[in-house]
């Protein structure tokens, strides 16, 4: 039962349950538990879900590009949210930037010479970000991201499973 | 001019002795020095290139003209058996401009080999590996010295392309020193592509090879990762293990905040260093019970933790301002206030994120 040896503080796993946690910290001391109406649960859900991502993306920071993809969408998503007319503009920005990005990549459409279309474009869809990727950085992002997935889940699922006990 | 000069002396020299081995002396003789100036700058990035480009300046100049020098001595040389496969060598000029952004340079131990054989080779390989070897040293200079191509030129362009194609498809299935190719797309941040014997030098093929090692290498990783991929064969399958395996990590994190959204807390968010502190350990149920009792209990165990949980005060400098955020979240603060208010309350602290380590 004892853990001799202690988790890295550094780790992708320490950092994301370290966030994690203050977001959800953050999210129970907005709103009080006892109202548990099926749309106060959905909204909470959201919050979370967006608290799991955004904690995620930012213990990666800018390393990768699917993290950077991600903390893109959140950020204009959320100036969206707080303002109407300035998210028009941010979003006609984050629109200017993807588009620079996929003309540097030339074609959308990527027949690469190697016969996995469809699958590397259903790929693409799931790792964010990942539109703007040769096939080449799409499975290293992929790789990374399913990393990264794993760990938030595990964790996750411990610390549901330590409230729901 | 100088370069009249310099075409007219590489002439006289070729066409004193045999034209074809002179050719592949000489490339032979820079090969070396190409080698050398290779190992030196490996582990720069594109400036390796430029810094190739510099340094063997004069000697550039003279090679470009060992294929021009070869043009005349096709046309005017009447010794046809050696130079059958050399009525390629113009085509060179066309592919050089080409070949120019693709090191082929790590072939050169390669070329060494054919080349001792092509005087007995078919026309076809002789040409193949000679042009290997004049276009490796060409190749670094046509970037900055554009070089002219002729119609004609296009023309057998075409048709040694053809026959290349036809190379690379029967060759194809043979692999030989596949890992050390692999490797050295791997190690080396310049992409040195082995031109590997028999195959097709074309550029683009190079490339192509290149990237679908790179890509064949990270598609072992993601084998590797996603469980049950590796008895799967072939690409696509294994492409879609993995889309179903994303998709179900996605859909896992959903359901988890889902039920994270649902779930009424009773005990509080006090844990970060604590959960910081867990490793792969499994939790089960029967461990909390005993994390509920230190709530009831502390004073025993309190009193007998107290000498061992000395030299945990550094939990105290965490556990305060956490403390003091909690305060604001009302109704599930009264255990921990009523832990504190013993006199060996830090102590009782660090108790509890000690036990929940230790279940952790």
């Amino acid at each position: 039962m004892n853990n001799p040896h202690h988790l890295n503080p550094t780790s992708l796993k320490s950092r994301f349950t370290t966030r994690f946690l203050r977001a959800l910290t953050k999210i129970r001391a907005q709103k009080p538990i006892s109202s548990s109406s099926p749309t106060e649960i959905f909204r909470r859900y959201r919050r979370i879900k967006v608290a799991a991502d955004k904690s995620m993306a930012y213990s990666v920071r800018s390393r990768r590009i699917w993290s950077r993809a991600m903390l893109w969408k959140l950020r204009s998503r959320s100036y969206r949210r707080q303002d109407p007319c300035s998210g028009r503009r941010s979003g006609k920005t984050s629109q200017a930037i993807m588009k620079k990005s996929s003309n540097e990549n030339t074609t959308t459409r990527r027949e690469d010479g190697v016969g996995f279309v469809e699958e590397a474009d259903e790929l693409r869809q799931l790792v964010p970000g990942g539109e703007t990727m040769n096939l080449c950085n799409l499975l290293d992002e992929t790789a990374h991201y399913i990393k990264c997935l794993t760990t938030q889940v595990q964790v996750m699922k411990k610390i549901a499973d330590f409230y729901s006990f | 001019m100088e370069s009249n000069a310099g075409a007219t002396e590489t002439r006289s020299n070729v066409t004193v002795s045999d034209g074809g081995e002179v050719a592949a002396l000489e490339s032979l003789q820079f090969t070396d020095e190409i080698h050398r100036l290779i190992s030196a700058p490996a582990t720069d990035n594109a400036s390796s290139f430029t810094a190739l480009l510099e340094l063997p300046a004069t000697q550039v100049v003279e090679l470009l003209h060992s294929p021009e020098s070869v043009k005349l001595i096709v046309a005017s040389a009447p010794n046809v058996e050696d130079f059958k496969g050399s009525f390629h060598f113009p085509s060179n000029t066309g592919l050089i401009q080409k070949d120019a952004r693709f090191s082929v340079f790590s072939g050169e131990g390669n070329n060494k080999n054919d080349k001792s054989n092509s005087p007995e080779m078919t026309s076809k390989n002789s040409s193949a590996n000679l042009e290997k070897a004049v276009k490796s040293e060409p190749a670094e200079t046509a970037s900055s010295l554009p070089l002219v191509s002729d119609p004609t030129v296009e023309n057998r362009n075409i048709k040694r392309k053809d026959r290349e194609k036809k190379v690379k498809g029967s060759t194809k299935k043979s692999k030989p020193a596949t890992n050390e190719s692999l490797e050295d797309a791997e190690k080396l941040p310049y992409v040195h592509v082995r031109a590997r014997r028999g195959q097709a030098t074309d550029s683009h093929s190079l490339a192509e090879r290149a990237r679908r090692e790179k890509i064949n290498a990270r598609m072992k990783l993601l084998q590797e990762l996603v469980p049950g991929c590796n008895k799967i064969s072939g690409t696509a399958l294994v492409l879609d293990e993995i889309i179903n395996h994303v998709q179900s990590l996605q859909r896992q994190v959903e359901f988890l905040s889902m039920s994270l959204a649902a779930v009424n807390p009773r005990i509080d968010f006090y844990l970060d260093s604590s959960f910081t502190s867990e490793s792969g350990s499994t939790m089960d149920g029967g461990n909390f019970p005993s994390l509920v009792t230190p709530l009831m209990w502390p004073d025993v165990q309190v009193n007998g933790y107290r000498q061992q949980f000395q030299h945990q005060w550094h939990f105290d400098t965490l556990k305060q301002p956490i403390w003091g955020r909690e305060e604001v979240c009302n109704n599930y603060v009264t255990p921990e206030n009523s832990l504190l208010s013993y006199d060996s309350s830090a102590n009782s602290a660090t108790l509890h994120a000690n036990q929940l380590k230790m279940e952790l």
